[in-house]
């Protein structure tokens, strides 16, 4: 009966992110907005990941372009590396690869700090006080990395784009203009507009699962633990089935 | 702070409001039934003890009473309102009413300690202004004895000093009622005599009415007017100190086996 129990727990997770998920957008918009919070949370989730996000997407732009080059060269298609690297990127590996660094990093600090904060009475000394700690630290959390997001998509996007043409001058000698128009005539508004969109439920995905976790910790210590892990992990997985799931809605409309 | 009152404080006007009143309260945890039908009556300007073994659903109870957890029967009144029934608006505005002072004290350990005194008063704009907010940060630290610590942060105060940290946050929203959760539990002797003593004092100052959750006598004897006998998730007998150190009952005689 280990699969049985096994799938309870799977069905249990599902339907409490999903409930926990109405209960922000219930409460998204409540009439008294924390905005100091909110730009406390947006500093921590967003400008204080950016270095993370500059140095893998200039390693991954790097990386792409060094490592596709051969390949192309063997067709005698190298011109089409600007155009390859930039599809690939903004497409697909700039905005993954943001929202499972941000998954790690961000889903894993809210998971503990909440966690923490429930396991030493904190959220219950809160809401004891009159304030409603659902709104005052999960919903600032949540908008928090829907925000910053797609804006560090789009930085990882631009730094990974300048590090191909880095990866392209290793051995060539291709001036920033050319390859920078090159970038664009291949690049069209419908390849950014996917991007950009699932950019924001990557990012909704991060703080609900990093909050739910948090704030439904239990067993001390130990569940602190738990929560920080398993918000990365069904993070991830989150990210990945909405990856899935935005590629066959771009298909079916035909933007692909 | 100088005067140390020797012994509790002044019995309250048995015909003052009452400014709890608990009936048939219950609560359980799946299989497992804390409370059972606890009646409970808190009067103005009281200091009521209610004691109980550990695991007895003392902290429960206080939990119930502020809408932590939810009673699965009975009846909450809390200034004349049916807490049970509040709405969340509704219930905010009576908790800013109510202090809690957790047995972990629960300070915020990302703030200073200023900040933790602060962050009621900004959620509740209680404070007019950064003059008001200093001076009444100031008041409740001077209050608790502990005017130098502002600057710190948690991690770096002593348990006593946590819980009159705590005790100050509670204060600082200036609340009719307090709730106490074990407050002397896990502090030396001397600490835990001094906690008492401030329970005491700001009860004269600030005119709270407490429920004051223990299973320490010293703290009964010091602080309580009265007190409640928590067995089997019943207010099995009430009395003053005095009257359960007279009672023949055993129950009541297990608890005065180390007095």
């Amino acid at each position: 009966m280990g699969w049985r129990i096994g799938f309870d727990a799977f069905v249990s997770e599902v339907g409490g992110i999903a409930h926990f998920t109405g209960r922000y957008f219930r409460n998204a918009l409540y009439p008294r907005f924390e905005w100091g919070e909110l730009l406390r949370q947006c500093s921590i989730s967003g400008y204080r990941s950016l270095p993370l996000v500059a140095i893998t997407a200039f390693i991954m732009g790097l990386v792409l372009t060094v490592q596709s080059r051969p390949t192309l060269a063997r067709f005698g298609a190298e011109s089409m590396l600007p155009a390859m690297v930039a599809i690939s990127m903004v497409r697909e590996i700039a905005p993954v690869i943001t929202a499972l660094i941000c998954a790690g990093k961000i889903g894993s600090s809210m998971g503990a700090e909440l966690g923490s904060m429930k396991v030493t009475e904190q959220i219950d000394a809160m809401e004891v006080s009159g304030t409603n700690p659902f709104r005052y630290l999960v919903v600032t959390r949540i908008w928090s990395t829907i925000l910053t997001l797609p804006i560090l998509v789009v930085l990882a996007m631009g730094i990974s784009i300048w590090a191909s043409w880095v990866g392209v001058n290793i051995k060539d000698a291709v001036s920033w203009d050319l390859f920078y128009r090159q970038v664009f005539e291949s690049l069209e508004f419908s390849d950014f507009i996917p991007a950009f969109v699932k950019s924001y439920f990557f990012g909704l995905a991060i703080g609900v699962v990093g909050c739910y976790k948090g704030y439904h910790t239990l067993k001390g210590t130990e569940g602190v633990g738990q929560a920080a892990h398993s918000a990365v992990v069904v993070a991830s997985l989150l990210i990945f089935i909405l990856d899935l799931m935005a590629v066959q809605i771009t298909d079916f409309l035909g933007i692909n | 702070m100088d005067a140390k009152p020797a012994i509790s404080s002044a019995p309250p006007d048995a015909s003052a409001e009452k400014v709890i009143s608990i009936r048939g309260l219950a609560k359980s945890f799946a299989d497992n039934a804390v409370l059972k039908g606890f009646d409970l009556d808190l009067r103005r300007g009281e200091n009521l003890m209610v004691l109980g073994k550990s695991g007895s659903g003392k902290s429960v109870l206080i939990k119930c009473i502020v809408r932590l957890l939810d009673a699965d029967a009975g009846s909450i009144n809390v200034l004349g309102q049916d807490v049970l029934g509040l709405d969340q608006d509704a219930l905010d505005r009576i908790r800013v009413k109510i202090g809690f002072l957790f047995q972990s004290s629960a300070l915020y350990d990302s703030m200073t300690v200023q900040e933790n005194l602060e962050f009621p008063l900004r959620r509740h704009w209680i404070a007019k202004g950064a003059q008001d907010t200093e001076s009444l940060v100031e008041e409740v630290l001077t209050a608790v004895g502990l005017p130098q610590t502002r600057a710190m942060y948690p991690s770096e105060l002593s348990g006593g000093m946590k819980r009159r940290i705590g005790l100050a946050r509670t204060l600082i929203l200036k609340p009719e009622i307090v709730l106490y959760d074990e407050p002397t539990t896990g502090l030396d002797p001397i600490s835990g005599k001094e906690i008492v003593e401030l329970i005491l004092e700001l009860q004269r100052t600030y005119g709270t009415s407490s429920i004051i959750i223990s299973h320490d006598l010293h703290v009964a004897k010091l602080a309580a007017n009265r007190i409640a006998l928590l067995h089997e998730g019943r207010n099995y007998l009430e009395g003053t100190y005095q009257d359960l150190l007279a009672s023949d009952d055993p129950l009541v005689k297990k608890f005065f086996i180390f007095m």
